[in-house]
Formats: C-alpha cells, structure tokens, sequence
C-alpha cells in the first residue's frame, strides 16, 4: 500500500522545518536520567525509545500552578491576559494522545475553559508508535478515548510511515513534502490498543467497601501524590487566592490537587466528606475507571502505566481494576 | 485604612525567621504602609509592650521562664498569636536532645561554669498557648511570609497546606532522590510549601517544615530501610527539626 | 456570559440573622442571570476579592434589578471575614450552577419542605418562589429545625405565613438556648422526631430537604416508611465547590459530580451510593 514515508535519518530535517512553524517539544532525556518534555533546540533529537516522560503532556495545558484571575479593586476580575505562541508537541505516544483527548472531554464541554481552550488551540500533537513495557496497560481498558493526533509516525524499518489526522496535520506535511516520500510499505496495524473500541454499556456495580484491598492500599499509600501528579488525565486542581501587599490586588490561582490529601473532600467548618485513605483510594478508583459527571462510564486511565512507576511504595491499582472491571487482557 | 499593630518577637531561636521579614526589602516599603511594626526588638529599639497586637508573629521555641512569660504576655495582648517558623512550630533544632538529661547537657556545654539563666526542656509554642496559624520551615518561605501579611491585612489566617514535599518535587518532574538514588530523602513525611527547595538542587529534603497532616510513618519507614536506612537513623534525622516525631 | 469570571457586586446590606449567620444582600448588574434566572436549590459562587470563592446556595428569589440575598454562616474562611462586611464593599459573583429543585414535577403536588439549620436558605428560596403561585401546589408543610431558638431564622416571616394559613409549620430544636420567650408551639426534639406524627399523603407529596449531612439518612428512612417515594425525596447536597463548572473534582458524590449534576438529587439517584448522605 502506497504510504507516506520519512527515512530515520531525515528526523532531524524534519524538526528544522517544525522549527520554523512554532517551537517544537519532545521526549528529552536531561543528565540527570529524567526524561521529561522540553524543547527540541537544534541539535537535540527527542528521545523516541523512552517509553513515558515523568510528566505527562498535561503540563502545558495544565500548569502546576498558575494564575486563572487577576483583580484589581478599579477593574475587579480579570481573566489573565496570556499569550499563547503555537507549540508543536513532538513524540507523543498513543496513551499521552488519548490522554489529552481525556482533558479535552472535560476542559473543552459545554462550558470550555478559557485558558485551557487558548492553550488546546496552539498546541499542535505529533504522536508516534511505541512498544509497551510491563507497566502499561494501554492494551488492557477498552475505552472510546481517542489517540487523535495531527499527525502521526508509526515506526517501521528505516524510519516512520507518516499520516496526518487533521488539517493542520496535512499543512505540516505540505511543509515536509520534501522529505517525505510515498512508498509501498506494510503498516501494521496497531492493534494492541483499545482505544477507540467503544466500551460496555453494562453498568458497574458499585464499588464493594468492604474488599480488604482499599485498607491494604491505604496503609501502604504515603499519601505523596505522585500517582495522580503524573496521571495525564488526573486534573483535580485546588483554587487558591492571594491577596496583594496593596490591599487593593489579587491574583487566584489553581493548582494541581490530589484526590488522597486530606483537604479534598472537605467543606466549610473541616468537615470532610472522605476522612479516610480507603475512601478515598476508592474515590480515585471511580474516577480512573468509571468517570465523573459528563464523562461517567468513560474510564480515565489510558494505562501509561506512570502511577505505578513512580509511586514510593510500588501501588498498583491494575489487579484490582482487573477483577472489578472483568477486564479479559 | 488603619495600619495593623504587629508584635514581632524572637524566643530560643537564631533569630533567622525575624531577619526573613527585614530580608523583604523590596516590599517593606509597602509593609509600612500597612503595618506597624510597633514591638519588634530585633529591628528596632526601644522595645516596649504596649496596648493590643492585631497579630504576634514569634519565632523561637521557649525554653527559659521569661520567654514564657513573654509569650503569655503576648498571647494576652494579641488577637491572632502566630508561630513563625519551625522551632516555633515543633520545637526546632534547639529540642533536639529533648528528654536527655538536662543536667547531663549542662555539664556538656557549660562545664562546671555557673549558668546565667534557669532553662528547661524547650517547648513548641502550642504547647503553652493557643497558637492560631503556623509558618512552618527552617526559616520560612519568604513568599509565605508575606502572604501571611496580606491576608492578616484582610482579617484572614493562611490556609492550611495538606501536601508534602514530594507533591512539590512532582510538579517540578525532579528526579526522585528516594526512589532513583535511594537517598534518605524526608520529603514524603515532610509538609510541603518550600516548592521543593532541596530536592529542586538534588539535595534530599531534610524534613525542616515538620510532619505532613496524615503522613505515613509507618510505611515510610519500612521503604527506607529496603534503601538501608534503619529506623534509628530516620528518627534521629526527623527529629532534629521536630522531636515529635514517635514511632 | 462567562462562567468563569465572577462580575462585579457590591455588598447592599448585611443584618444578623442569628449569633454567627448574616443575610447579605448583594446588588449586581441588573438583568444579569446570576441574579435574575436561577432555581430555588441553585447556587452562585461568590468572590471576597483577595480571600477566596465559596459556593452558596440561593436564598431569596430572581430580582430584575440586581439584588441577591445569601445567608452566610461565619465559620469558613471566606465567611468569617463577610462577618464585618459593609455596605458598599465589593465582592463578586458568578452564576447560577447546577440543578435545583425540580419546580416542573412538583405542580398539584403536596410539598413537604425539610429544614435543618443552614438549610433553611434554599428551602426559603423554594418557599418563596412557591408561594409567588401559590395556587399551582397542594399543601405546603415546612419543617424547620435548628441548634436552639436563636439559630431559628426567618421566623418573622415564617409566622406571618403561617398566620396567613399559606404554609403549616412546625419548628423544633435541639435544645431551648437562652431564648426563654421562644417561638409558639417550638418542640425541644431533633428534625426527625418532626416526621413522626406528621399525616401526609404519600402519593401526592414531594419532600424538599436541605440541612447538615448527618440527618439526612435518618429523614430519608422516616419519609421511606412514610411511604414516600425515593424519586419523590429531593436533597441538596453540600460539597466543596471550588469551580462550579465540572472541573475540579472536587465534590464528586459517587460518579455524579455535585455542581453540575446536582446539588440537588433525588434519593432515587443517590441510593447506593457510598458517601452520598454520610
């Protein structure tokens, strides 16, 4: 079949020419070991044989923590006025594609989020094929979460079988025509991905409290937040406001929150509606694998396999959800 | 609009957290305009309790009778006490070698020399009156610092953190020193706020802003020993900032 | 209309309702949805610039010209500085959000109206709008309980409108308090104690409740063996909502998420559901 071909060693070339569009972001391995999203400067290939970067690309639609309101007693609320420069996101792996097709179910609904929507529209993804290690379980969940993307590579011999997704996608090809070439090449279907299979209607039973896995979790958990900190779909957020020394300014801010800290739950007086760790394990639970709200009965885990990975005390919520969601893999 | 009475005061302490308020120098100008700093001997003289505080920031753990007294005095007078750092908070570096022998550490440090003043067993500030916001860290963030201000300038107490260090590092995609380097790195135990200010450097956290609400000891404690730290060592490393820390 | 950004308001008049709660009158651009199109059961988040956004629940009914009242207890950190409030200072509002009480299944129907405390301002909202028409419902029964009789609010108007014969009610409290003239015919007895020899027409009543978390199972098993039906039973639920919109996660009860889906829910969609009424 006549595909798009670009060769291995025309990578380079490739992101030169991205460059010249918007800065370009990849998989970067720094000295310390860590492989994490940063730009792509000349020079600096991304590294395609990671298998996931410490932060998920939630990063850059999402910050860690930043300003969503800014008041002045004159002008009251404001939303921040940003500039949001085109960022081309380079190597993205299906689980990470699908991820941002999470957020933007939940960020761009009915009511799009400004600073997330302005960010969303900039952002150009450019995903590529990946093996799984033992830690994923993209292959596991069947979830109608999409890897959409704007563009493509599915690693074959001696380079990517291209494929564009979108209009801007087929731009970026325009703007690559010339490295890239048609060829006769067999590309194999992904098929060890479940995303885009639509899932069971069947409704969940719900969760039985009183499994003693929930308390072996809890006290196991050092309740550090790592787990959902680098979940791509994990995007509870705290609201803070700061008032200015002036007394006349403010700026409000939101800020990654994690479903197992203590406050989470809590109302008005410290009341919380989840004292406990086993709770909330459950709550996260229902949360990765039955959604909320909107997106109830579509699960939020797209099995990069981050939480297990970099939890302390090597929690694994996989087993558990294998049998609660008679997943067959 | 009136400029808030503040009482800034330095009991057993290096006087470290104090010198972060004066350290602020690209705002005290606006501090001034909002606060008056009516006792504060470490920055200026005379020094004189007087009338009521709108809120009392001390630092320091109290470990002689007159700094009890003070603290009583100022508690008396203020409408909000906050403890202002970590021995404040916990009991710091200066309770390290609580329930030693104090004549024992006499002898230690003095000698046989006389020694001016009585001392005791030094204490957390909560432990003698009702404390009603903490800064923890050793010293402080100085942004944490001023927030405290602007929102004593509006009526209002911090709220609380409820995340540790580790929360922090995350989001700055740090390398995991306890995980990838197996370093006794405290920042699970460890409440957050510092934004991660050691790990950030690759320097495992210290535990120097106390305990975490809810941390998980127990745990914590066996993962370190798989590193190989044992557990008097963990102890003794959390203790030097909060002699709380029990098994 | 953006959800996101509070709009200007400023405080119109604040006046003690009990020892630590205040109805604040608010006054906003008039004609705009967050004060002017909002069902009773509904909230709005309000903004105490350089402090922080709370959820509130509606406590009085849609105005033309601006106006919004909210009941707000002092405990919070928001709250308690809205305690010296004053005229003229500015705060900000964004709303309405979320489901409230279904007015639509209700007409012909019996009301039953459930107070506890606090939860008296949606359910005065309810009351009031009800009573705007009040010839579309059947009976209109309010039970109204608190901590003592000076945390009872609204009594006031709530008399005259028992005197009026336009409501049945009936007010209990946990114990009697300093008050010692206290309201007529006002029980010493917990909400529920309230149910117990009320006669009520299981099939054409709904039962409306709003009130602190730990009474709900107990009011919900007495209206059950009432005979009320579970998707006759509507509750509003407290959660933290820090955006209003569906984002945070913050205040998820089961998979529902409290500000979109609700606050308000029937018990038919609550049933099972771990946390939900606890």
């Amino acid at each position: 079949m006549a595909t798009l071909f670009i060769a291995q060693h025309n990578l380079e070339a490739m992101l030169e020419r991205l460059r010249r569009k918007a800065e370009v972001h990849g998989p970067v391995r720094g000295e310390d070991g860590v492989v994490r999203f940063a730009e792509l400067i000349h020079g600096i290939l991304p590294d395609l044989s990671a298998i996931r970067t410490l932060l998920p690309p939630k990063k850059y639609l999402l910050h860690p923590r930043e300003t969503i309101l800014k008041y002045t007693s004159e002008a009251g609320y404001q939303l921040p006025s940003e500039s949001v420069p085109p960022l081309i996101l380079f190597g993205l792996h299906p689980c990470d594609l699908a991820g941002i097709n999470y957020l933007d179910r939940i960020f761009l609904g009915e009511d799009p989020d400004p600073l997330y929507a302005a960010r969303r529209s900039a952002l150009t993804l450019i995903g590529v094929s990946c093996t799984p290690d033992e830690f994923c379980s993209c292959h596991l969940y069947p979830s109608p979460l999409k890897a959409l993307s704007d563009l493509f590579l599915n690693s074959v011999k001696g380079g990517f079988a291209i494929s564009s997704g979108s209009p801007r996608g087929e731009e970026l090809l325009e703007v690559l025509k010339d490295i890239v070439e048609e060829r006769d090449i067999n590309v194999p279907e992904d098929t060890r991905r479940f995303f885009g299979h639509a899932v069971s209607a069947q409704v969940r039973p719900e969760l039985d409290a009183t499994l003693p896995e929930w308390q072996e979790l809890a006290d196991a958990c050092l309740g550090c937040g790592a787990c959902s900190l680098c979940c791509p779909t994990c995007s509870c957020f705290d609201v803070l406001e700061f008032g200015g020394l002036d007394g006349r300014s403010a700026v409000r801010v939101r800020q990654w929150d994690n479903c197992l800290f203590k406050c989470h739950a809590e109302v008005a007086g410290g009341m919380s509606f989840r004292k406990n760790r086993a709770e909330r394990f459950r709550y996260r639970y229902r949360h990765k694998y039955r959604g909320f709200g909107p997106l109830q009965g579509i699960p939020a885990c797209v099995g990069c396999g981050r939480c297990r990975v970099v939890c302390p005390a090597g929690l694994d919520l996989r087993p558990l959800a294998a049998r609660l969601e008679e997943i067959t893999p | 609009m009136r400029r808030l009475r503040l009482a800034i005061a330095g009991l057993t302490a290096c006087s470290g957290c104090q010198l972060l308020l004066l350290n602020c120098e690209d705002e005290l100008p606006e501090l001034l305009e909002q606060f008056e700093f009516h006792f504060f001997p470490l920055a200026c003289s005379p020094a004189l309790l007087e009338g009521e505080y709108d809120a009392a920031l001390v630092e320091g753990c109290i470990s002689m009778p007159h700094e009890k007294e003070l603290l009583l005095e100022l508690r008396r007078r203020s409408v909000y006490l906050i403890a202002l750092g970590t021995c404040a908070v916990w009991g710091g570096v200066a309770a390290l070698r609580n329930g030693e022998s104090r004549e024992l550490l006499r002898q230690q440090v003095y000698g046989q020399s006389p020694v001016a003043s009585e001392t005791f067993e030094p204490l957390p500030l909560q432990s003698v009156v009702h404390v009603d916001a903490v800064v923890a860290g050793c010293p402080p963030e100085k942004e944490e610092l001023l927030r405290l201000l602007a929102d004593l300038a509006r009526g209002v107490l911090p709220v609380d953190i409820d995340y540790s260090v580790c929360a922090e590092c995350r989001m700055k995609e740090n390398l995991c020193l306890l995980t990838e380097r197996d370093t006794l790195c405290l920042g699970p135990l460890t409440l957050g706020g510092c934004g991660a200010r050691c790990p950030n450097m690759s320097v495992p956290c210290e535990g120097c802003r106390g305990p975490v609400p809810e941390c998980n000891l127990h745990k914590a404690l066996e993962i370190y020993e798989q590193k190989g730290f044992d557990r008097t060592t963990v102890l003794a490393r959390l203790r030097r900032f909060c002699p709380g820390w029990k098994l | 209309m953006n959800s996101h950004l509070p709009i200007p308001a400023v405080v119109a008049a604040i006046r003690p309702l009990a020892v630590d709660t205040s109805l604040l009158t608010l006054h906003t651009e008039p004609g705009h949805p967050v004060a002017s199109s909002f069902l009773p059961g509904q909230f709005l988040q309000l903004s105490l610039p350089g402090v922080g956004e709370i959820p509130l629940s509606y406590c009085g009914v849609p105005s033309r010209d601006g106006s919004i009242e909210l009941c707000i207890r002092h405990v919070g950190h928001v709250t308690t500085p809205l305690k010296s409030a004053a005229p003229g200072d500015a705060v900000g509002v964004r709303g309405p959000f979320g489901h409230g009480f279904p007015l639509s299944a209700y007409a012909g129907q019996d009301l039953l109206l459930i107070a506890g405390g606090l939860g008296i301002a949606p359910l005065r909202s309810l009351l009031l709008t009800l009573l705007k028409q009040r010839e579309l419902w059947g009976r209109l029964t309010l039970l109204y309980g608190a901590r003592e009789t000076g945390a009872l609010m609204f009594l006031d108007e709530l008399l005259e409108f028992q005197r009026r014969g336009v409501i049945e009610l009936q007010l209990t409290v946990d114990r009697p308090g300093y008050c010692i003239n206290g309201p007529p015919e006002c029980r010493v007895a917990l909400l529920p104690a309230l149910l117990e020899q009320l006669a009520l027409e299981p099939g054409r009543t709904c039962a409306a409740i709003c009130g602190p978390p730990v009474v709900y199972p107990l009011l919900v098993s007495r209206l059950r063996l009432l005979g009320v039906a579970d998707d006759r039973i509507h509750l509003s639920l407290e959660r933290r909502m820090k955006c209003g919109v569906g984002l945070c996660g913050h205040c998820a009860v089961g998979t529902r998420l409290c500000c979109v889906d609700g606050p308000v829910f029937s018990f038919a969609e609550l049933a099972g559901i771990e946390g939900a009424l606890v």
